[in-house]
């Protein structure tokens, strides 16, 4: 992994195994422990309202570590993620509409759709690199969504694809309690997916080639096909995580793809901070439940019903500043204050880590 | 004594935050003078002349300790554009001339403090002056010069800023001997005619030497020698190790390690 | 004949706005994805000014020209500056960042609807019939005008200007052009101004021509392909670019899909990038730098 120092103060690996468990200590297993049991029982506490909140953030969350696993950890910047997203939201929504597909079906084929069009989104990358990447996946987006578009209004669903609730087995998948399950179920499938996949093999290519593509080639990597696979992977994570907000809205749309939605995602990974799953989670907590957090704030002020017309547009600005407050001033994100945090109370009473190579 | 133009003193500068490129340079430039800077690769030379003229943000580089005083101001740590208006410019190893303008241009884009166009006029013509072949190439873009033009532009556009203190990084580098020594008297006509006092950093001490005033060692980031052109061509270090001339007989490992072993004495 | 003005009109109104998209990346390096955001908000400057000096209409587009010189100034002071010496990439997205955040303000301070910048002038917009028996609207004439001007006086500054060759000279090699005395805070600010007056112009004339919502975002965002196709450290390009762009698209909607619009840009663009990434006209090892 990549953080060498021990997590607790007095813990050192003796073994190979200690390195590659999940948990390190007694105290992680047991928080870990704890944090699950807490999430399993929030559906039987919580209302309405605040289960959709949760299962808002569970499909951010897939598509925020999807992204960082490209962005983050691979180094190819994609600002088209929203156009990953819509691929797979509208693959389930025309298996569905065209040959009433059921959900087992239609999540895989998101799944290879998001796949193909990762060959597609990462082909530019293997001659652009930073910018002009981003502005290839930035013109993909488009032409995705686009297509989308253009499905909607030949097949005269101008407004939108409704998909009704899927039955498995004679069970119908309906109300936010059920969904709350399955959308953890993927989200926590796709977390453990990448914690695997960043400590194997791949991960490290990846790594390699984000710090310098020449260094990795000469090491034997091979860059077009780990960055391919990056594209391949994240986009058929993102895919999916469209196909499940497809059947959790209950309703497909390209108006809810638009541009802001990559942006969207984008923050979420700078916010949440660049190179840490962890990050990917922070950053997709946040970012769901700003515009809440907003609106919340706006309700309180005095004659809050006349600033109601305004929110979206408060919800912007607010979202702008954000973004580059943490852009400017903390471009490690929450993570980087939570490591700043956890450092204080590690070495505590003392104030700094000792530096490597540090002079004198 | 008057106090030098230029003193830099005890100046460490550290990279990336980590890595010590200069640890304790102490020089001192009088009006007038020429000094030489000498010593091998990766001995700090041009990291001394980049301290001097200022970092960037992007070089990601700082002068953590020490002071570097022009004209009795501090001027460590200064932006370079700052810095030149100050009167010291520095003419960098490479890329020294803006590639895509023309020679005109390049002369035209420096930032010449409060300057009318009739002493711009008058800059150009003692800019054509000193260096007759430029006129030629006025409209040459700067990235098909040869190396020898190249090196007569970026001095030309220094002298554009009208500096009091000339710094020149590697004027010899990849130019045939006939054109270093053209470019080498022409710095002493610019002396001459101008007054500008100039330091050169050099690999080559036997090219450095012939017209310096005074000259300063550097290896591994110290200053290991100093003193005049007699002293320094006199020394026997410097014969053998930056002139080429053993004088002799035929040296063995022991006295290099003998050399090694004495210059800490000079640090 | 009609088509014919249509496509000129277009790409003047894509080339207007593309010339701001390279001039910051040619002397910064900096992708400024928050250009059609401040194009429009040159355009409710002009609305705002024109309330403000009802019965001057002159005074009031100088007003808003002037204004928006400075906001691109402000910009670079209180924000990109910040942001030299970072990865090119976090430079961008602070942009992009800048762009929803005016995105929202405006929608504050304006609101949503569609606004006549042109009435509260007291102009009017009459077409001009063309030999050749087509039609151009009196604005869209003046903005064909106005990217005629702009590029001209851009060429002349550019060539001839001694700010005009210090902002090319930091474009190349900042370094040196510091230790030649040129101040790159004071280059880049310029460089933001001149952008943004470029396409607040643009902005103004097209919001006085058709009117004034939160949609010319798009255009803004449209015209960034003609830039890059162009090569983004290349005026001719630029121009060529959105000659490019501008045709492609108007042909397309005549004889393919009107709903193409929106991506033929993108289509092209793609293409592009394929084939040649650094442009028509741009330079080659631009490519290299992230």
């Amino acid at each position: 992994m990549s953080d060498r120092m021990p997590r607790a103060s007095g813990y050192f690996r003796t073994g190979y195994a200690q390195e590659m468990a999940l948990t390190k200590t007694r105290l992680e297993r047991a928080s870990l422990f704890v944090f699950v049991v807490l999430l399993l029982a929030f559906p039987y506490f919580a209302s309405a309202f605040y289960l959709d909140l949760a299962n808002q953030v569970f499909l951010a969350a897939i598509g925020a570590l999807s992204l960082m696993l490209l962005t983050g950890y691979a180094g190819q910047v994609s600002l088209g993620h929203a156009g990953l997203l819509a691929a797979g939201a509208f693959t389930a929504g025309i298996l569905y509409k065209e040959i009433n597909a059921p959900i087992y079906l239609t999540i895989p084929a998101a799944a290879v759709t998001g796949a193909v069009l990762g060959v597609i989104f990462g082909l530019p990358s293997l001659r652009l690199r930073g910018l002009y990447l981003a502005v290839s996946t930035l013109a993909l987006h488009f032409i995705v969504v686009y297509l989308g578009g253009e499905y909607e209004t030949k097949r005269g669903f101008s407004t939108g694809i409704t998909i009704d609730a899927p039955v498995i087995a004679g069970f119908r998948l309906y109300g936010g309690k059920i969904w709350y399950f399955i959308l953890l179920t993927f989200a926590a499938g796709t977390l453990l997916i990448c914690v695997n996949l960043l400590r194997s093999r791949t991960g490290r290519a990846w790594r390699a080639i984000h710090s310098h593509e020449t260094v990795a080639e000469a090491l034997g990597i091979s860059i077009a096909g780990y960055k391919l696979l990056a594209f391949v992977i994240s986009s058929a994570m993102a895919a999916v995580a469209g196909a499940l907000f497809a059947y959790y809205r209950s309703f497909v749309s390209v108006e809810a793809f638009s541009l802001f939605l990559s942006i969207q995602y984008v923050a979420m990974i700078i916010i949440g901070g660049m190179g840490s799953l962890l990050g990917a989670l922070l950053g997709a907590v946040f970012v769901t439940l700003f515009p809440y957090l907003i609106e919340a704030a706006l309700m309180k002020l005095p004659n809050a019903q006349s600033y109601a017309g305004l929110l979206f547009a408060v919800n912007y600005a607010a979202f702008g500043v954000v973004m580059i407050l943490f852009l400017v001033f903390e471009p490690q994100g929450l993570v980087g204050i939570w490591r700043r945090i956890q450092t204080y109370f590690l070495l505590w009473p003392f104030k700094h880590k000792p530096v490597a190579g540090a002079r004198k | 004594m008057t106090p030098p133009l230029l003193s830099v003193d005890k100046l460490e500068v550290v990279y990336n935050r980590a890595i010590t490129a200069i640890q304790g340079i102490s020089l001192s430039v009088q009006t007038g003078q020429i000094v030489a800077i000498l010593g091998t690769n990766g001995a700090g030379k041009s990291t001394t002349l980049r301290a001097i003229s200022g970092f960037l943000g992007i070089d990601d580089a700082r002068v953590t300790e020490g002071a570097v005083t022009f004209k009795g101001q501090r001027i460590e740590n200064r932006p370079p554009n700052e810095v030149t208006r100050l009167g010291i410019v520095l003419v960098p190893e490479r890329e020294k001339v803006f590639p895509n303008l023309t020679v005109a241009e390049n002369l035209a884009a420096p930032f010449a403090p409060s300057m009318s166009n009739a002493e711009r006029r008058e800059r150009e013509d003692l800019i054509y002056h000193f260096f007759p072949r430029l006129a030629d190439l006025r409209t040459r873009t700067g990235g098909l010069l040869s190396g020898g033009e190249r090196q007569m532009l970026a001095v030309a556009s220094g002298l554009v800023c009208k500096p009091e203190l000339l710094l020149i990084d590697e004027l010899s580098l990849g130019l045939a001997p006939v054109v270093v020594e053209d470019l080498m008297q022409r710095l002493l006509q610019i002396r001459k005619e101008l007054g500008i006092t100039i330091v050169i950093v050099e690999q080559s001490a036997a090219v450095a030497l012939e017209i310096a005033d005074y000259g300063y060692v550097l290896e591994n980031g110290r200053v290991v020698l100093d003193g005049d052109r007699e002293r320094l061509t006199s020394h026997g270090d410097i014969q053998e190790f930056y002139l080429g001339q053993s004088s002799g007989d035929r040296r063995n490992y022991r006295d290099v390690k003998q050399y090694r072993r004495s210059r800490r004495w000079y640090g | 004949m009609q088509l014919f003005v249509n496509i000129i009109v277009l790409s003047s109104i894509y080339a207007l706005i593309a010339c701001g998209y390279v001039l910051i990346y040619r002397v910064s390096r900096v992708l400024n994805l928050a250009h059609g955001e401040l194009m429009m908000l040159g355009s409710y400057l002009l609305l705002t000014t024109a309330s403000s000096f009802s019965g001057h209409p002159a005074a009031a587009i100088a007003a808003a020209v002037v204004l928006s010189l400075t906001v691109g100034v402000l910009v670079y002071v209180f924000l990109m500056r910040k942001m030299t010496g970072e990865m090119a990439l976090a430079a961008v997205l602070t942009t992009v960042a800048l762009g929803i955040l005016l995105r929202g303000l405006m929608v504050l301070i304006w609101s949503a609807q569609q606004q006549y910048p042109g009435q509260a002038l007291g102009f009017s917009n009459p077409a001009i019939a063309l030999p050749g028996g087509g039609r151009i609207s009196t604005f869209a004439a003046l903005l064909v005008l106005a990217t005629a001007l702009t590029y001209a006086a851009l060429f002349f500054f550019l060539r001839f200007g001694r700010w005009g060759v210090r902002m090319r000279a930091a474009g190349q090699n900042p370094l040196l052009a510091a230790q030649r005395g040129i101040n790159l805070h004071a280059v880049y600010a310029l460089a933001w101004g001149l952008s943004t007056l470029t396409g607040s112009i643009a902005g103004m004339l097209i919001s006085l021509d058709s009117g004034l919502t939160n949609t010319m975002v798009i255009i803004g965002l449209k015209a960034f392909p003609a830039a890059l196709v162009g090569g983004l450290d290349s005026l001719a390009g630029a121009l060529v670019g959105a000659l490019i762009i501008g045709a492609a698209e108007v042909l397309s909607i005549q004889y393919i899909d009107p709903l193409l619009s929106d991506v033929v840009p993108f289509l092209i663009l793609i293409a592009m990038l394929v084939v040649r990434p650094w442009g028509l006209f741009g330079t080659r090892e631009e490519l290299d730098r992230v």
